[in-house]
């Protein structure tokens, strides 16, 4: 995601003084990653709630434009908190448990088999034998995961969005591609 | 912990290949289309933000006029039912007093509509038409449904209540016909009966803040409880409603002198956590509004 908070913040600001267009232009910018950050911290079992978390979010964005400081956090940063924010509400209204981030980082001490190269990922198929394991990282580590490796976040951006420091993001980021790699590592050796 | 965590790694790339292969365009399309509708349909962020009207209550006048009220309503029910006259002229059954047919409307002359089960006649209180309210009727999130620790009050006999109050739900206000609202009185003093140490107090208080258990916030209050106490994360009350989207019980918190700049151990405050979660109802309870 490229970090361009000032044209975000003047796009906003455009948005808020009646410009049809800058809504728009900001959105196309970061819908992918934002609903697909929702979509992978909902899950398979609550996938279909994405669509509706991503269009709150937005409508959020839009409604609060004005209170957007970008001296204080860049815009992907503010999106995915709000995103963030948005899933974990639905979690609690569907009274779904969310581990704390102390049980996610004692779960996941195993050992990092280490980097080994990966193939292209091409079919559907494959790219869902990815998907899977991504979906079953518990879920600080894998909001962690997907805002690095997909969004495109720093780590100083998703301490942010999470409220944790950043040794804590880099932690769990450590964490996730450690368990991912365990787990393609037992379904398809050759991707590890 | 090394540098290499902050560097790209192949499982990253991996999986962003992945969601590229599983990117639909069309789905992509049709949610773009429907979110910028949606977002066309709300009113847009405008530099100086309008916000709706504030209820009355909230202002300081209004709650005085619903402090008046309330103790108005209260001085009767003493004066005017004392227990001797009760046990001499009992109250006439529910089903001999019709409802009011609007909520909300005052009936002429006095009356009282309590919750059946806090019904007590040496209790009576018929000097305005006052009905039980749930606390978040409106509001689908279980979180501020929660059932309420807080205590059943114990008004006068009446009418039937104008708004029926389930078992399930909590009680924590009551609407008077005047369109004031005031929180119940009786969570106060069963608050400040209650025995608890201050750190348990200052629990119940997050607890109720998370909540937006506003009655109990002011009996907590009231009773001692620190308004900034943290919790082991370092997080206070504030913070707790913040983050819950509570912006009736933030705001009174506020306005009990909870502290906005105030930072968990994660070096985070409860301004921060306001101001990123961009609900302007939050941030105008907050007096954010820029």
């Amino acid at each position: 995601m490229e970090p361009d908070a000032a044209d975000d913040a003047d796009l906003l600001r455009a948005h808020g003084a009646g410009d049809p267009h800058a809504f728009a232009r900001l959105y196309d910018r970061y819908d992918r990653p934002c609903f697909q950050f929702i979509r992978r911290l909902l899950g398979a079992a609550h996938g279909d709630a994405a669509e509706d978390l991503h269009q709150e979010t937005w409508i959020a964005i839009s409604k609060t434009a004005a209170a957007f400081d970008p001296g204080k956090a860049s815009f992907p940063a503010w999106l995915f908190t709000i995103a963030r924010h948005k899933t974990w509400d639905h979690f609690r209204r569907q009274k779904v448990a969310v581990l704390s981030s102390a049980q996610d980082d004692a779960a996941m001490m195993v050992p990092d088999p280490g980097q080994t190269p990966l193939e292209q990922v091409q079919s559907r198929e494959l790219a869902q034998e990815i998907i899977s394991p991504v979906e079953a990282l518990p879920l600080e580590q894998r909001g962690v995961f997907v805002m690095f490796a997909q969004a495109g976040l720093s780590l100083e951006e998703i301490a942010q969005v999470t409220g944790v420091t950043v040794e804590t993001a880099k932690s769990r980021l450590r964490y996730a591609r450690a368990k991912l790699r365990q787990s393609l590592a037992g379904e398809r050796s050759a991707y590890v | 912990m090394s540098d290499h965590d902050a560097t790209p790694d192949p499982m990253d790339k991996a999986y962003a290949q992945a969601e590229a292969v599983l990117n639909d365009d069309a789905a992509r399309a049709a949610r773009r289309a429907r979110v910028l509708a949606a977002v066309a349909r709300e009113p847009a962020a405008p530099a100086a933000p309008s916000l709706p009207p504030r209820r009355s209550a909230w202002g300081r006048g209004g709650w005085l006029a619903a402090a008046s009220v309330a103790g108005l309503s209260v001085f009767l029910a003493t004066q005017v039912y004392s227990p001797a006259s009760n046990r001499q002229r009992p109250a006439p059954p529910a089903t001999a007093v019709p409802a009011p047919p609007t909520p909300g409307i005052a009936a002429p002359g006095i009356a009282a509509s309590p919750a059946p089960a806090a019904r007590a006649p040496s209790q009576a209180a018929p000097a305005l038409t006052v009905a039980r309210r749930a606390a978040t009727p409106s509001s689908p999130d279980p979180a501020r449904a929660a059932p309420s620790p807080a205590p059943q009050i114990a008004p006068a006999p009446g009418p039937p209540p104008a708004v029926s109050a389930g078992p399930s739900t909590e009680v924590s206000e009551l609407v008077v016909v005047t369109g004031e609202r005031v929180p119940a009185p009786a969570a106060s003093l069963a608050v400040r009966s209650s025995p608890g140490s201050p750190a348990e107090r200052s629990t119940r208080l997050r607890d109720a803040a998370a909540a937006g258990r506003t009655a109990e916030v002011t009996a907590l209050l009231a009773s001692g409880a620190p308004v900034d106490a943290p919790d082991d994360e370092g997080e206070t009350a504030l913070m707790k409603a913040i983050q819950a989207d509570q912006p009736a019980a933030a705001a009174l918190l506020r306005r009990r002198g909870a502290s906005l700049e105030r930072k968990n151990h994660a070096g985070v405050s409860a301004r921060d956590m306001a101001m990123s979660l961009g609900d302007a109802e939050l941030h105008h309870a907050l007096g954010l509004d820029p």
